[in-house]
Order: structure tokens, then sequence, then C-alpha cells
């Protein structure tokens, strides 16, 4: 993975959300360049813009100002080129996991790829995320965890350049997430995608990203970028680990004289 | 333990109060409560129904109101989810037909009915049409309103993929609204039903709407409450096999 190529450049994005006819400022100065190959975790407390930062990039919303770019093309709308993980796994209830997976293959690729292509790259995925198994499982029947696994597949179908998570295992309960988060770096790892996650959780940023992009809100703006240089698989326990946690801590928490607020 | 009790009992009501209710009409017939000349009971519209059954007047009627509501409700059918979709998945065509929906729904059919006869004359389309409008509104207003119930989220999950609008038509939306599309169906055979009585009362020399009319012209009430009867227990029988199909169907809707 070379440093030098640059897999989603973001140059001064600005995003205004109007309510009741008052401006508001939810992001400001956003400048960043993420290189291929990085996970990059987006963190910061809730309102500071960093979902909506994550759809500017997927295009689903529209910037105010300023440029956004995936590889060579500029984001204005929707790209198979980047994959997008919700915070929910938005299964279709409807269709059994390996179909849900299934749906995720663009219009494009359904017409090159054969419907045995189509079963090979859906049984690689499903062995990918760990879903062995559940093939012929209703959505309704997996667990939150097993649900979202179906979902990165979805995601990956198309063999996006890059993945997009939006918090995607804030919902799971803290043991789950811990062996989601392991599962994630696995996948990140075996693919060697570009990924962003936008997250709440310093732990779930210092476990899996090679730079956390800390922010602050009113306005939404990076407060500082950090490399993290610990070795991989990162320990949790370990008093490197503590020590970035508690830079982390110090940055988001600048203005507070007590931490007491803050619960994960 | 309490549970199945429960159930028991409520079973038993379920056949219990029914059964007593035919129970004391009939009594009330001989005991010469009520004047049997108008108000026939259950035990002589049995024999009638026996009776008619032998001569096969019976069947023919029921046949003929058959094929005309299978007729009738497959087109209503059709129109109500085609419209439903485009009114709800476009806003022009919402806009162009809104007004218009709402004024022609609340007329009552047999209010149509000489109209469609004044048209088209008293053959098969006038009576055709008439059930195919009643059942078209109960699906019609299903429709849309499942489509209002699509999950915007699902809609996202399908730009991300570069989706086109047919594609999310087939889908998602088809997929959201098969339950409601149900519901208008179990609606609109019904309205059917009623749209083939008020069609062949005022207009047909067949059908069970015609015997109902024909019967209360010979003065005979229990051809009339027969024709009433087995017009209840067709829709009964059509909408719990409609139940069992969603059943089938919709095993993912939990």
């Amino acid at each position: 993975m070379s440093k030098k190529d640059i897999a989603v450049k973001l140059e001064n994005v600005k995003k205004i959300f109007k309510i009741d006819g008052k401006e508001i400022n939810v992001l400001e100065n956003i400048t960043l360049d993420i290189y291929a190959g990085e996970f990059i975790a987006i963190l910061g407390p809730s309102g500071c813009g960093k979902s909506t930062l994550l759809r500017m990039i997927a295009g689903l919303d529209s910037t105010t100002d300023g440029m956004i770019a995936v590889g060579e093309r500029i984001v204005t709308e929707p790209s198979v080129d980047t994959g997008m993980v919700f915070q929910e796994a938005r299964l279709f209830p409807w269709l059994k996991t390996a179909e849900n997976i299934r749906y995720g293959i663009a219009g494009m690729n359904k017409k090159d790829w054969s419907k045995e292509e189509q079963d090979t790259k859906i049984r690689e995925l499903i062995e990918l995320v760990g879903l062995n198994g559940f093939e012929k499982a209703w959505p309704w029947q997996l667990s939150g965890g097993m649900q979202q696994r179906a979902s990165i597949a979805r995601a990956l179908i198309n063999n996006p350049s890059v993945l997009l998570l939006d918090e995607p295992f804030g919902a799971l309960d803290a043991l789950n997430r811990i062996n989601m988060q392991i599962e994630a770096l696995r996948i990140w790892e075996q693919e060697k995608k570009t990924m962003i996650m936008v997250t709440h959780d310093i732990d779930e940023a210092i476990f899996l990203g090679s730079r956390i992009v800390v922010m602050s809100d009113k306005p939404g703006v990076i407060k500082d970028v950090i490399d993290v240089e610990l070795s991989r698989p990162r320990d949790r326990t370990s008093a490197d680990f503590a020590l970035l946690r508690k830079r982390i801590y110090e940055l988001l928490f600048e203005d507070r004289k007590t931490l007491i607020e803050y619960y994960i | 333990m309490n549970r199945k009790k429960d159930r028991i009992i409520n079973n038993f009501i379920a056949v219990a109060v029914p059964v007593g209710i035919l129970l004391f009409w009939e009594i009330a017939g001989r005991k010469g409560w009520i004047n049997t000349s108008i108000m026939s009971t259950p035990s002589i519209i049995a024999e009638n129904f026996l009776s008619l059954w032998e001569k096969g007047t019976l069947q023919k009627n029921l046949l003929i109101s058959s094929r005309r509501v299978l007729i009738g409700f497959a087109y209503g059918t059709i129109a109500g989810i085609v419209l439903g979709i485009l009114m709800g998945q476009f806003e022009k065509v919402n806009k162009a037909f809104a007004v218009i929906v709402g004024v022609l729904r609340p007329i009552p059919m047999i209010g149509w009915t000489p109209l469609f006869i004044l048209w088209m004359g008293l053959g098969e389309s006038s009576k055709i049409t008439i059930i195919a409008i009643s059942a078209f509104w109960s699906v019609l207003v299903n429709t849309i309103d499942g489509i209002q119930s699509v999950d915007k989220r699902y809609l996202e999950v399908a730009s991300m993929l570069e989706k086109g609008k047919f594609d999310n038509i087939i889908h998602i939306v088809l997929p959201t609204i098969a339950p409601n599309i149900f519901t208008g169906l179990r609606l609109g055979v019904s309205n059917a039903w009623r749209g083939v009585v008020a069609a062949e009362m005022i207009a047909a020399t067949a059908g069970i709407g015609y015997m109902i009319s024909f019967a209360r012209e010979m003065a005979q009430p229990a051809t009339l409450l027969l024709g009433l009867v087995i017009i209840g227990l067709i829709c009964l029988v059509i909408d719990s096999v409609i139940l069992k199909l969603q059943k089938i169907i919709f095993k993912w809707n939990r």
C-alpha cells in the first residue's frame, strides 16, 4: 500500500444547515487527504457533523462549499465505487441473507456476471464476513452483529475502492462490539481497502484507526489528526493504548474541568 | 393451563352465539312472534336452499354472479395497483388525480349503476364496470398508503448501489406494499360482491342480485334471505382464503 495514492480528498469542505430560516454551521474548513489502504477513524461528540461528513463523501448529502474527491471522481452523487455501511444494517426483511447480498450487485455488474459468478462472489463474501450457514436465514433470524456482517458483505460485492462505515457497531452491546471490531480489522487487512469509519467510541478508534481524525462540535472542525503507531492487533490493556486514550480524552474535553460527563 | 381454558371458552362463545341466535329466530317463527310471510325461519330458508339447488337455479345464478365478480375484480385490482403505484411514486401523477379521486370515491355504487346502464346498456359490460369500480377504490387507496410507508433508508441503500427508479419499484416498493395490496384485495372482493348485487338488482335477468330482487317482487322472503346469506358466506370464505395466502406468502413479515 503506497502512501502516495490519495483515495479520498477533502478540500475546505463546508456544510450549512438551514433550520427555521437560521443558518447553522455544521462543518467548516474540513481539509484532509486520505491515502489508499488507510483505516481512518473519525471521532467526535454527537452533533459534530461527522456522520454528515461521511454522507457527503458517500454523495448522499451535498456540500455547501469546498470539494470532495474519491480517486479522480469529484463527488456529486452516490457511486458504486464507494460502499456504505449504515448504523442500522438496513437489510431488506423480504429477502434472505444471501439474496440481500446479491441485491448489492450493481446493474452493470449484474449484466456482466453470470449466475454462477454471482453465486461464487456471494459465497466468498459470506466466508469473508463469517456468515457461513446463515445464507438462507431471514434478517429477523440474525443477531444485530450478524445483520451488520451481511450489510458489510452487501457493501463489498461491487469491490468498491472505499468503504464508508457510519457508526456500524454503535447499536451492539459492548462485547459484541469488540468482536465486530476484531472482524472489521481482519476484513480490512484481508481486503486492503480504504476504510473510513465514523465513531464516538475512543477505544474503537484507537483499535482500528491508522489515523484518528478528532473533531469538535459547533461548528464541526478537525481538531487534530493523530497517527496511531501502535502495532496491530492492538492491545486495549497496554500502557501505550492507555496513553493514547488519555491524549484523546484531553483533546475532546479540553474545555471542561472534569471528564465526568463522558461515558462510553 | 389458564390460557388453554380461555381458548376453549372463546371458541365456544364464537360458535354458541350465532347458533343461539339461529335457534331463537327459529323458535320465534314457530311460535308466531314474527310474521313468517315476510321473515322466513332458518329451517324454511334451508329447505328453500335444497329445492333451489335441485332445480339448479341457485348454481346458475351463483355462477353468473361469480363470473362477473371475477372479471370485474381483476380489472379493478390491476387498475388500482397501477394507478396507486403511479400516484404514489410520481408527484405529478398524484397531483393530476388527487382531486378526481377525492370527488369520485365517495359516490356510492348504487348511484353509478343507472349511469353505466345508460352508457353501456343492460349487457355484461355495464355490470363488470360497476364491479371493477367497487374493487378499484379499496385497492387504490391501500396501494397509495403502502407506498407512503416505503422506508427512505432502503432507498438510500439503493442509491448507494446506483439503482434506478424502475429497479426500486420492483425491489423495494412492491415488496413493501404487497401486504397493503392484500388488504386492498380483501376489502375489494367484498366491495365487488356489493357491486354485483347493486348491478344485478337494477338490471339483470340472472345472478344472485337478480334472485334477491325477483324474490322481493314475488314476495318470497325465503329466497331473498337465502341470497343475502349466500353473499355473506362467500365473502367470509374468500376473506379467510386471502388471509391464509397472506400468511404463506409473507413469511418474512413478522
